[in-house]
């Protein structure tokens, strides 16, 4: 069956797009046993081949454990080892990689369109043949580790880190993908072959992006992927998050400047029907230079050099977050200025129609950029498929938001900011804990502890 | 506004064409540009492409860290922040409101050697955005007030990029030792001392010096009517009047003003926040264009690019490994050049022993890594790279843009391109040889050291 999803853009609201003639073709067909989405792109001879396997970190005995099978799934079969299969990729000037959530996982190759059946070939053989060597899996762990412990030469990502783990507590999703300190010693090359035995069941879906030339690629992995569709990732439930009480003061040594990281973990049920609403709200607050928090942070006050707002959902769960920096002196101030900001945005009367009419140009307009990189394209293409949303409400987003109201947008930010259901991560300056604390008590936290 | 871009002008190649047709060849590829000259010195390329009814404007200004004097470090990416406060015609903090409200994006960066504007926006707003640009080149507000809090930003945009960040300490430090005493010595991002003190009337007049039709290419990539986009050029530039005294300014700034003195290597160590030492090693190389430049940039591409990379395999996959992340790059700067190694240690591997193991292994690869093999690797890489970085209007215009301002001539990626076709063994192994002969500077950032 080959449905040609008219992305003809026929019904696309806005008369920019409507005389446009992007994606003049997506095609979603079933190629062998894969349901197969292709993007047309004949700039050039070139391909993206993504493959989606509905299976993630949810999976997990071990946290780490599907990220390992990924990272290491070119460290040697029976017959090649890692230098040489790394020696294959580049001299085609191919590249493979992987993204690993919790609920799926994406395996992405690229390379020139006639080279695919070589590299698509080699793709196969690792995943039919990755033996995961013990000499390898320990270099890589050595580094791996080496590389947690000094996560905190980047303070940002250590927020992000901390910040993610505290927010996401009670949940499945707490874990890390990426695995621990702790949980890195614990996996064996048995459990990834296991666990990549398990992926290679899973139920998949081709993404492809190029030239027609690049439907090859679903020949060669028809032929030569020992793969199967038999098990799926079933959604599952997750608890609204609870009231938080303190501040998370992550003490780092040497810090003249504060990250800061504010938001919660919303489940699926607080997100149907709203995706559309959330996507305004957040670029609204924080999305790009004329946003409420870059107004009143950066150009009215001077207090940081960027701020910037997200509410990104998953199948069954999403986080929403505010992110900033500032000088340890201002830094309570920028705490206590969000918390302003988003008290104001509970209030539709408080929502300035200029500022609201503005963004809704800002978010009409800037809805063709969305179609212009084809690699990003693909990856909301596949974000969409595994949300089961469909495609075509891709187009409808500036119809979406030309019937969006400040009450609207107020009630979204009420939903999803509630003062009160905010996590808050400070990572800076121990001396923060004064000031911070008459905003709410201040619990510290030993960064360590969450590597 | 607004990011600082840490590496300087032209980072290695990258080209591609638009059009579908399949080259084999790196030479081999066609661009439609359309050039246009005004009178006052302002050159304009125009790529059109319909795929979609969005473009990409770019303004590159001949103006960076290079051209600073003492005193007044940063006051280019200063005046790059204090160019979305205003102009004249659209009043003051109007630029970012009037782009993004029409849906449209902008930012800029700042490197030693130029300072670029970029905007992403609808078709339907070429001829407003030309204007606005025209506006702020002639006639900027620089608003006091707007100054000040402008200046507590910059400082908190250094803080996050260098005094809270040990990679970033690590980049400043390679710099001002491999060029110390040059004008590529100094921070692009200012001095702290310089920031809390430069005045508004210093950054005045630098504007009024650099910022002029006969210092700037712009370039207009995307769903355009190449006719219509010349006559808005020609309706809001073309009465700006020329920089009577920035071609006397380049003209004092000789190259070998920005050739490195120093004769024997240099280690530096600098205490950071870093449990495991970060380092990069430095040599100082040729100005873009520089036909050993291009044996440099394979020399790069063959040992530290990749996977598959000589020093990949030689210190991260290895039984015990020595690093987690080790890179090399070739940087060609417009008055000179750097090639560099990078990396993180693993914890416990003694700094001292692996900088003597790593110039040994530097030596040894110009006879055992340079084959015709990994050159054709480096090519075919290459290629691919030039189709992923020409995938969008921004991309095409970067390209084309960095070209014009650096050698006056947009076509100059052909020659860019065929260089690289013609790179022998014999040119990368005698760059190679050359390259290990030259002193350099080793850098580290650890929390053990003093």
């Amino acid at each position: 069956m080959k449905i040609k999803l008219a992305l003809a853009l026929t019904f696309i609201c806005s008369s920019v797009f409507a005389e446009s003639n992007f994606l003049s073709s997506v095609e979603r067909t079933k190629i062998r046993d894969y349901e197969v989405i292709w993007l047309e792109d004949q700039k050039f001879p070139s391909f993206i081949a993504s493959i989606y396997f509905n299976d993630g970190a949810l999976r997990d005995e071990v946290e780490g454990l599907t990220q390992v099978a990924f990272d290491q799934l070119s460290s040697g079969t029976s017959k090649e080892n890692e230098k040489q299969i790394a020696e294959f990729f580049d001299f085609y000037g191919a590249s493979i990689n992987h993204s690993i959530t919790h609920e799926y996982s994406v395996f992405t190759i690229r390379g020139l369109t006639k080279d695919i059946d070589p590299v698509v070939g080699k793709v196969c053989e690792l995943f039919n043949d990755a033996q995961y060597p013990q000499f390898e899996l320990n270099s890589y762990i050595a580094r791996k580790k080496s590389n947690l412990r000094n996560l905190v030469t980047s303070h940002s990502s250590l927020a992000d880190r901390v910040y993610r783990k505290i927010s996401l507590q009670g949940t499945p999703f707490a874990t890390e993908v990426d695995g621990t300190l702790n949980s890195l010693d614990k996996i064996q090359g048995k459990d990834l072959k296991t666990r990549l035995n398990e992926i290679s069941k899973a139920k998949k879906k081709i993404f492809l992006a190029g030239p027609k030339d690049v439907k090859k690629v679903v020949e060669v992995i028809s032929k030569k992927c020992n793969w199967s569709q038999e098990t799926e990732i079933t959604p599952m439930e997750v608890a609204k998050p609870s009231e938080q009480s303190v501040i998370y003061l992550v003490p780092v040594p040497g810090a003249n400047q504060a990250q800061i990281r504010v938001g919660r973990y919303l489940n699926r049920q607080e997100a149907i029907g709203k995706d559309d609403q959330f996507e305004f709200l957040a670029g609204f607050l924080g999305g790009g230079f004329t946003s409420k928090l870059i107004q009143e942070l950066r150009v009215k006050r001077g207090l940081t050099y960027s701020a910037g707002a997200y509410i990104s959902m998953q199948r069954d769960y999403g986080r929403a977050g505010v992110v900033t920096f500032s000088k340890n002196e201002s830094t309570a101030e920028v705490v206590g200025l969000i918390r302003s900001i988003l008290a104001e945005m509970e209030l539709p009367q408080r929502i300035n129609e200029n500022e609201f009419k503005h963004q809704q140009g800002h978010q009409i307009g800037g809805h063709a950029f969305n179609f212009e990189k084809v690699n990003s394209l693909l990856n909301r293409i596949i974000s969409y498929e595994h949300q089961k949303k469909s495609l075509s409400s891709m187009l409808d987003f500036p119809e979406k938001v030309k019937k969006m109201t400040p009450t609207i947008l107020s009630r979204s930010s009420k939903e999803v900011f509630p003062w009160r259901k905010m996590t808050i991560v400070v990572v800076g300056d121990e001396s923060l804990k004064d000031s911070l604390a008459r905003i709410r008590p201040v619990k510290i936290i030993d960064y360590k502890d969450f590597l | 506004m607004k990011f600082l871009l840490l590496m300087s002008a032209l980072a290695f190649v990258s080209c591609s064409s638009w059009k579908p047709e399949k080259k084999d060849n790196l030479a081999d590829i066609n661009l439609d540009v359309k050039e246009v000259t005004l009178d006052n010195g302002l050159t304009a390329l125009i790529i059109p492409d319909h795929k979609l009814p969005i473009f990409s404007l770019y303004l590159f200004y001949k103006v960076g860290g290079k051209n600073e004097v003492p005193g007044i470090t940063g006051a280019s990416h200063f005046l790059e922040h204090m160019m979305f406060k205003g102009a004249k015609k659209f009043g003051k903090n109007s630029i970012d409101f009037i782009i993004e409200g029409s849906g449209g994006s902008t930012n800029a960066y700042t490197t030693t050697d130029q300072t670029v504007y970029y905007e992403n926006l609808p078709t339907s707003q070429l001829e407003q955005m030309l204007e606005i640009e025209a506006d702020r080149m002639e006639n900027l507000l620089l608003d006091e007030n707007d100054f000040e809090k402008e200046r507590a930003v910059v400082l908190e945009e250094r803080r996050m990029r260098y005094e809270n960040s040990p990679r970033g300490q690590l980049y400043l430090g390679l710099m001002s030792h491999l060029f110390e005493g040059t004008p590529y010595g100094r921070s692009v991002i200012g001095d702290i001392a310089d920031l809390k003190t430069m005045t508004r009337e210093q950054i005045y007049q630098y504007f009024k010096k650099f910022y002029a039709p006969n210092n700037v290419v712009v370039v207009i990539a995307g769903d355009v009517n190449p006719r219509k986009a010349k006559e808005y050029i020609k309706k809001y530039f073309g009465h700006i009047k020329s920089s009577p005294t920035v071609e006397e300014a380049h003209e004092a700034l000789k190259d070998e003003d920005f050739i490195p003195k120093f004769k024997q290597d240099k280690v530096v160590k600098l205490k950071g926040e870093s449990p495991s030492p970060i380092f990069m090693m430095g040599y100082p190389t040729y100005k873009a264009g520089h036909k050993k430049g291009y044996a440099l940039d394979v020399l790069s591409s063959i040992i530290g690019s990749g996977k598959s990379s000589s020093l990949v395999n030689d210190y991260i996959l290895t039984k015990k490994p020595v690093a987690t992340s080790i890179y090399a790059a070739h940087q060609s700067l417009e008055k000179s050049g750097f090639f560099f190694l990078g990396g993180e240690l693993v914890q416990g591997i003694n700094l001292d022993h692996f900088k003597k193991d790593l110039k040994n292994k530097l030596k040894s690869y110009c006879s055992t890594e340079i084959t015709e093999r990994n050159i054709q690797k480096v090519k075919n890489n290459f290629q691919t790279d030039l189709y992923a970085s020409l995938d969008n209007n921004a991309g095409i215009a970067r390209f084309l843009g960095n070209r014009q301002l650096l050698f006056g001539d947009w076509k100059f990626y052909q020659e860019e391109l065929a260089e690289y076709e013609k790179v022998t063994v014999e040119d990368v192994k005698q760059a190679c040889e050359e390259l290990v002969k030259t002193p350099s500077v080793f850098i580290s950032v650890w929390n053990k050291h003093k």
